[in-house]
């Protein structure tokens, strides 16, 4: 594994070297993921396990290599090698009716590919699965585990608990690994978040622009994986490579799809594995998939004189926490800021955070007249992937998108 | 003394008659149709007739399969599981893994040292990996079912069938005919793919196959394309016994006569 | 006596006490009749059979006229059911109680603060603050009628009682249903009249763990396989209704708090310093009744389930303790459609 992370580092670093025009923000976020990969792999730094919302601000201060399991799913998945996982998991007796993001990480776990952790730590947000997840792993590796209960509202005494908790999980983490969290370094991570935080939040604006200055891929899983970076100053240049090229964009009139007609939003995480979707949007009905629903900053800059505080309402902020009205309030507010015409929900199978609000989510969106795609895929498991039926459903959406404009 | 074994599954009805040193006397598989005391009725005067005894000469009946409930004149109904499980133990001896394949359901039944049943799993939700898939496949395929068994032979292996469910791989099948890929490719592939299936039932049983005594019952044992498939994919080798339709209905045999024994003990 | 004021709730995990101090009667809302099929429409196909019968019964009005509903944060789908209730019928007062996942000391706190939010709230909805010497009366009559569930069981699963498990589920299901005091009534006589040493059968003895089970009949179809149930570890069966134990220094609700966590648990709650510890305690629990095997009876969809039935399995069969897996809907058609499975299983264990 760490030799394939090397691999895409040397290819990509090569092609920017020969190339420096060649160096595209995508370009420069696949890199940075390769070397977080190859970090998980290279066992030369303590690896933590963690839930989606979990502080990685505070993990990176203390160069503790820290990721959310379900990357290795959506890793697996895009790289074509997930079946065999999926398979071994299903021989362990992991029913296939579970998310096959999580299925795919204990059948990588029990194949002996899952880097070894010195800490887990789960989130109870967004998801059950997460949880059991991180159970299975501790037993696995004979670890034990921390989990930050994400509490259901964003009240005083939810975020002072929280804050706490996350408190303890520190001095959890220091016990497990040996390692203190230096104040200078928090602080520091802290400052790295925040501009972090605030490049990104301009990034996401020129997004809004009509039409979109980029195309469907270039920020495709990017709001959930650039977590994975907070705090760190590799975070901050990816921020800033989107920045750059983005007003440079801007300034010159440049359109992400050429001739935009559509304009979609995508709910969730993308499909992870190769598939012709994006392209045939963007080819066929040059339909632009403008904004993706984690895309989005929901919190407010930490404060450095009370980080916890701050942390634990980031934590809270993310629009899968609590009831579903709030995420619903928050993908309406994307349809507005984002112009859009449509939504393509994949509705991950075995997702009962995502999935299970299907209907709801459909209800919502249609009272501001936002119609939405239920795919009804797998989104990591490419076996079940019925490439005709997805088609004629998005092209008959597609239709109907474009008799509404017109 | 005779003891009847009747095995009563959703498509054949089998029956195996044996006298008291388990000797089998006579057996019979009809189609169970859609009425199945027909076909029980018909099963039973077929081995009675063969055997040239009448229904006062049999001491006991266990009846199996699903229609187990519906054999009037048992004495008793047993699982086909644990039939199908005495059935193959005595056909060989050190057998610890039975597989069996019937038309609507498949199963995987583990032995421990004695022969007697550890654990078992059973696939009766999906079509993929029973006889019923391989039909629908020589449908698309427009061959005959009891010919497909032989028509992989010197396929190199090269299709590999993406679907597991038996409606894409319907779909897929039509593809690669249509994409001019040989007969005998595709034939493999589904072999494959059964196996596949198979072995992952397996291997909720037992992690490690390669070191098991395996036998394979039911329809689709007949088929040595799918039971190499299979063998193959679980790097031991298969008994098939002489007559892998009716293991069955002899267990079931076998059971009734082993019960009337304790009966009058 | 008035009228009865009904709350309804939906998980073994809601401290009923509370509702009873409140002046109402708890409803819990069971997932019995047919099997789902409108929920799905409204949230999705793939949330378990338990959440989807539920939200069918509210659909088709199948609740007795409600005061208002109690939730609990105990898993993904949980949730969205009470995101669906407050959609379908917008009027009914809504609770969600958020249930921490581990049991240490923090969240027995975090837990404590919920009950006392849990408590504003009914008071608000009853129009009476609700008194602490209220509450302390209720946990009494809680744990009297923990106390008589346990009895009955112990008595059950060691041959002295003359009923059917089937009969003992029917009675489970009163007690989460009706008043807490005419409970405590049935049970009282129901086990005055039923206990006698009962006839030996050649049923085999069978440990059952799950989730949600709470079909009578399924009981009855269990032993015509040939199994005799001879204790269960089921939210809608023995561990229904936790006892409290009321420490004198503390408060009500942080006694209430700790049973509530401590509790024989859901696998939706975990150890964080022993993994799958509370799987492998159920082959333990199973081990101590000295059956001959186990079943696990989960419905479809239940992550909580889903991702910890291996470790259970493997603890099982470690401990060579026969285990047979099955899924289902809570329906009788779907149970029915094990018989197979069973029967061999019992078969096996002869
Ligand atoms: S897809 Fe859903 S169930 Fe799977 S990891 Fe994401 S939130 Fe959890
Ligand atoms: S714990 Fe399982 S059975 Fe209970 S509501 Fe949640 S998913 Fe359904």
């Amino acid at each position: 594994m760490q030799q394939y992370f090397e691999n895409i580092i040397n290819g990509i670093e090569k092609t920017i070297r020969e190339d420096p025009a060649a160096a595209s923000p995508r370009k420069k976020f696949a890199l940075e993921i390769s070397k977080l990969g190859r970090d998980l792999y290279a066992g030369r730094r303590p690896v933590a396990w963690c839930g989606i919302v979990a502080p990685f601000e505070i993990l990176n201060a203390m160069d503790i290599t820290s990721c959310f399991v379900e990357f290795i799913g959506a890793m697996l998945s895009s790289t074509g090698a997930v079946a065999t996982f999926l398979e071994g998991a299903e021989q362990s007796g992991f029913g296939t009716d579970g998310c096959s993001y999580h299925r795919s990480v204990l059948g990588a776990a029990e194949k002996g590919i899952m880097p070894k952790p010195e800490v887990l730590i789960g989130t109870t947000c967004p998801c059950t699965g997460g949880i059991a997840v991180i159970e299975n792993l501790a037993k696995i590796f004979n670890k034990e585990t921390f989990i930050l209960h994400i509490p259901q509202d964003e009240s005083s005494e939810n975020v002072r608990f929280l804050a706490g908790l996350i408190k303890d999980m520190v001095e959890f983490v220091e016990l497990r690994t040996g390692i203190k969290l230096n104040r200078n370094r928090f602080l520091e991570a802290i400052e790295n978040s925040n501009r972090m935080r605030n490049i990104l939040g301009e990034v996401y604006e020129m997004a809004r622009k009509v039409p979109s200055p980029f195309n469907g891929k270039e920020l495709n899983n990017f709001g959930i994986v650039m977590s994975l970076f907070l705090g760190t100053k590799r975070g901050i240049e990816i921020a800033e490579t989107y920045r750059r090229e983005f007003s440079r964009r801007i300034e010159s009139g440049h359109c992400g799809v050429p001739g935009e007609k559509i304009r979609l939003m995508w709910i969730q995480n993308r499909v992870q594995f190769k598939n012709s979707i994006v392209q045939m949007l963007e080819k066929e009905y040059n339909a632009a998939i403008v904004i993706d629903e984690l895309n989005s900053i929901t919190w407010q800059p930490i404060d450095p004189d009370d980080p916890y505080t701050g942390i634990a309402r980031r934590s809270l902020s993310i629009p899968f926490n609590g009831p579903v009205t709030r995420r619903i309030d928050h993908l309406k507010k994307l349809c507005e800021l984002y112009k859009v015409d449509g939504a393509i929900n994949p509705n991950n199978w075995g997702c009962r955070q995502g999935a299970g609000s299907r209907g709801l989510i459909e209800e919502g969106l249609k009272e501001i007249g936002v119609p939405v795609l239920n795919l009804e895929v797998d989104c990591i498991d490419s076996r079940n992937f019925a490439e005709g039926q997805i088609r004629t459903r998005l092209e008959a959406f597609m239709e109907m998108l474009e008799n509404k404009r017109s | 003394m005779y003891y009847l074994g009747i095995d009563i599954g959703s498509l054949s009805c089998d029956a195996v008659l044996i006298d008291h040193s388990e000797r089998i006397i006579a057996s019979s598989v009809v189609p169970t149709g859609a009425r199945n005391r027909e076909a029980i009725e018909r099963v039973t005067e077929d081995v009675l007739r063969s055997a040239g005894i009448s229904h006062e000469d049999i001491t006991s009946i266990v009846s199996t399969g699903y229609g187990r409930n519906r054999v009037e004149k048992r004495d008793s109904a047993v699982t086909e599981i644990t039939c199908h499980g005495r059935g193959v133990m005595a056909q060989k001896d050190g057998i610890d893994l039975l597989i069996d394949i019937g038309g609507q359901d498949s199963k995987a039944i583990l032995f421990d040292e004695n022969g007697a049943i550890k654990d078992f799993a059973m696939n009766d939700k999906c079509a993929a990996g029973t006889g019923r898939f391989l039909e629908a496949m020589a449908r698309v395929l427009q061959v005959d079912i009891n010919e497909i068994s032989r028509l992989d032979a010197g396929a190199k292996g090269s299709v590999t069938l993406s679907s597991m469910c038996t409606v894409f791989a319907e779909s897929e099948v039509v593809s690669l005919i249509a994409e001019g890929i040989e007969v005998n490719e595709i034939v493999r592939g589904l072999n494959k793919a059964i196996a596949s299936r198979t072995v992952s039932m397996v291997k909720r049983l037992a992690r490690n196959t390669s070191e098991l005594s395996a036998a394979m019952s039911g329809g689709v044992a007949r088929n040595s394309g799918v039971v190499r498939a299979i063998s193959e994919a679980m790097g031991c080798g298969i008994f098939v016994p002489p007559e892998p339709d009716t293991i069955g209905a002899l267990g079931a045999a076998l059971i009734a006569k082993e019960k009337s024994k304790k009966m009058s003990a | 006596m008035s009228k009865k004021k009904y709350i309804g709730f939906t998980c073994a995990y809601t401290p009923l006490q509370i509702l009873d101090a409140a002046g109402f009667t708890p409803y819990r809302i069971l997932p019995i009749g047919d099997p789902p099929d409108r929920a799905g429409q409204i949230l999705h196909d793939n949330l378990c059979p338990n959440i989807k019968r539920i939200l069918d019964r509210a659909l088709d009005r199948d609740v007795p006229p409600l005061e208002g509903m109690v939730f609990v944060n105990s898993c993904d789908a949980m949730r969205r059911l009470a995101d669906a209730w407050r959609r379908i019928r917008p009027r009914d007062r809504v609770f969600l109680i958020d249930l921490p996942v581990t049991t240490e000391e923090h969240s027995i706190s975090f837990l404590k603060d919920e009950i006392a939010r849990l408590t504003g709230t009914l008071g608000e909805w009853s129009g009476n603050e609700i008194a602490t010497d209220d509450i302390e009366k209720s946990i009494k009559k809680y744990n009297r009628l923990a106390a008589l569930i346990t009895e009955l069981n112990e008595k059950f699963s060691s041959n002295n009682m003359t009923c059917s498990r089937k009969e003992i589920q029917a009675i489970f299901n009163r007690a989460v249903t009706e008043p807490i005091d005419s409970s405590i009534e049935f049970i009282s006589n129901f086990i005055t009249e039923n206990d006698k040493r009962s006839n030996e059968s050649d049923a085999v003895p069978v440990y059952i763990f799950g989730n949600v089970l709470p079909d009578p009949e399924i009981f009855s179809f269990f032993e015509s396989c040939g199994a005799k149930i001879v204790s269960d570890d089921l939210c809608t069966g023995s561990r229904m209704i936790p006892p409290v134990d009321i420490s004198e220094d503390n408060s009500p609700f942080y006694s209430m708090a700790k049973s509530l966590l401590m509790r024989t648990p859901c696998l939706r709650t975990m150890d964080n310093s022993k993994p799958h510890r509370f799987g492998e305690d159920i082959v333990q629990r199973a081990k101590a009744r000295k059956v001959s095997g186990m079943i696990g009876h989960t419905v479809k969809f239940c992550d909580p389930y889903l991702l910890r039935l291996p470790a259970i399995r493997e603890t099982a069969l470690k401990e060579e303790l026969p285990i047979l897996l099955l899924e289902g809907d809570c329906t009788m058609r779907s149970i029915g459609q094990h018989r197979t499975r069973i029967e061999a299983f019992i078969e096996m264990l002869r």
